[in-house]
């Protein structure tokens, strides 16, 4: 094995270690939030700093590699890849620790999940997708990447129907527009999460046949 | 400036980014090299030195001006498939050739063919600059002379366009009789193009140009590549990857003396269809 895989072997890994922390992070969030623990949201949003750290580094290491080795084909793939991933990856840390800043307007608010079954669907979606895609990333399996790609219609129709119930809900209450506003908040977070899932995805799909299929409808509207 | 400044916009900086959008490709537009008319085509060629397989069963067309590079491990037949283009193997003996080799729809390898007109149509530049021990103004009249011109003015003409052509005039024009060994081996490769231009080719081979050049020297000559090929059909060898990405529209890969994958130098380079290509571009070969 050359240096240059050797070194992209070690980024990878990398990658994979920063999803693991990604996914947890995402799960404590969500626990601190349904159970009003302040002081476990705001340590989701301490460790987000070492996520910020390892986004840097790992984005340093690519450019240094692009530098020295000028890569191509499978490399050069796998280089932007990571580069595309990594932000990605912080991204979703950054919404799991917005979850867990929130925590603090759950117990203020005095939001009540139990009133919401659909939150619970969400949570469900959200979760279960970020876990696939980051064993779809570990693995570069790109029909798990296509599954990826599927449920994130599930995550925003579970958003949509979370969004209408609290509406309902909350907007008949005298003074439920701040619980309201912390619920969306948090629902809106992960449907974004189940986004950047799918960008995850697709750069998955590049990095093992070199096509993008991110807007395609872009393009097929200007062949046609 | 600072980020919270926003700097206002004038009627002529609209203007200019208005002429600035003009002038990017539409979306509709391509702007990637397509397969036109080929200028030269291999059907089924193969080449053998005695028993020994120089190329074998090449089969691809070579598009007009566009820069075609050849790539591959040392002793794939990169070089041996470049001079076959301008008969140059010929001089080797115990050549032998099977199929065909078409340069602007004549089978050069016919035995009716001229090579002295196929070698005025096929310009060749060689891994070492190897001026010759004359003027710079008598290397790049010399192939002129030889087709007969003798007239100063038109020489000096010729002279002056391939020079230029050549990104070479203004560097010499006050010095063209100076000895073109003094000249450095960057001036003195570009010599050797403007030299190969002088005689009216519409091809030019290059085997491995920059090999023995610096950085700077190399740069100025894919330069120089990138200015030609908007009228000479380029094919270059080369060892260095980057550069075959750099200076090519075309990039064909070859193995021992067989063409492996052709196509499209940003595919190749990106995302190309065989393992083997794949290997050998990253590195991973053997």
């Amino acid at each position: 094995m050359s240096e240059l895989q050797e070194r992209l072997e070690k980024l990878l890994r990398r990658l994979d270690l920063m999803g693991m922390r990604t996914e947890q992070a995402l799960v404590d969030a969500i626990r601190a939030a349904r159970e009003g623990d302040i002081d476990a949201g705001l340590e989701v949003n301490q460790r987000d700093s070492v996520i910020d750290r390892e986004e840097v580094e790992i984005e340093q290491e690519c450019i240094r590699l692009l530098a020295l080795y000028q890569p191509a084909a499978i490399d050069l793939r796998t280089i932007c890849t990571i580069i595309k991933v990594n932000s990605d990856l912080e991204r979703i840390a950054d919404l799991a620790a917005s979850i867990g800043r929130r925590t603090k307007h759950v117990v203020e608010d005095s939001v009540d999940f139990s009133r919401y079954n659909s939150f619970d669907s969400l949570v469900d979606a959200t979760t279960d997708t970020l876990g696939r895609t980051i064993r779809m990333l570990r693995a570069s399996d790109t029909t798990a990447a296509q599954g990826v790609i599927n449920s994130d219609d599930l995550i925003d129709e579970a958003y949509k129907r979370f969004v209408r119930s609290v509406l309902d809900t909350e907007g008949k209450k005298a003074g439920g527009v701040e619980a309201a506003m912390t619920l969306i908040n948090i629902a809106k977070a992960m449907e974004r999460i189940g986004d950047l899932c799918t960008n995850i995805a697709e750069d998955i799909i590049f990095l093992r046949t070199g096509d993008i299929i991110r807007h395609a409808d872009a393009f097929d509207e200007h062949t046609s | 400036m600072t980020l919270g400044q926003i700097p206002v916009i004038d009627a002529t900086e609209t203007r200019q980014l208005h002429e600035f959008h003009s002038v990017l490709p539409k979306h509709t537009e391509s702007v990637e090299p397509r397969p036109t008319n080929p200028v030269i085509i291999f059907e089924d060629f193969c080449l053998y030195y005695g028993s020994k397989v120089g190329v074998r069963n090449i089969t691809m067309n070579i598009y007009p001006r566009a820069v075609t590079a050849i790539i591959g491990p040392s002793g794939c037949g990169k070089s041996t498939f470049l001079r076959s283009i301008n008969r140059m193997n010929d001089l080797i003996p115990h050549v032998k050739v099977t199929g065909r080799l078409l340069v602007n729809g004549q089978n050069i390898y016919d035995k009716r063919i001229n090579l002295i007109n196929l070698r005025q149509q096929v310009g060749m530049v060689f891994q070492t600059p190897n001026p010759f021990p004359k003027s710079i103004y008598d290397n790049v009249a010399f192939g002129p002379r030889l087709q007969g011109i003798r007239k100063r003015s038109r020489l000096d003409e010729i002279v002056e366009r391939c020079l230029r052509d050549a990104a070479l005039w203004d560097e010499v024009k006050d010095e063209l009789n100076k000895s073109a060994l003094a000249l450095s081996g960057g001036q003195q490769q570009r010599l050797c193009i403007a030299r190969a231009l002088a005689t009216g080719p519409k091809i030019l081979l290059m085997d491995e140009p920059c090999s023995a050049l610096d950085p700077v020297a190399t740069g100025r000559i894919e330069e120089l590549i990138h200015k030609l090929k908007s009228d000479y059909t380029i094919v270059i060898v080369t060892h260095n990857m980057q550069q075959a990405a750099r200076v090519s529209d075309w990039t064909a890969f070859f193995c021992m003396g067989e063409l492996i994958e052709y196509g499209l130098t940003r595919d190749i380079f990106t995302n190309p269809k065989k393992k083997q290509t794949e290997d050998y571009i990253t590195g991973r070969f053997g």
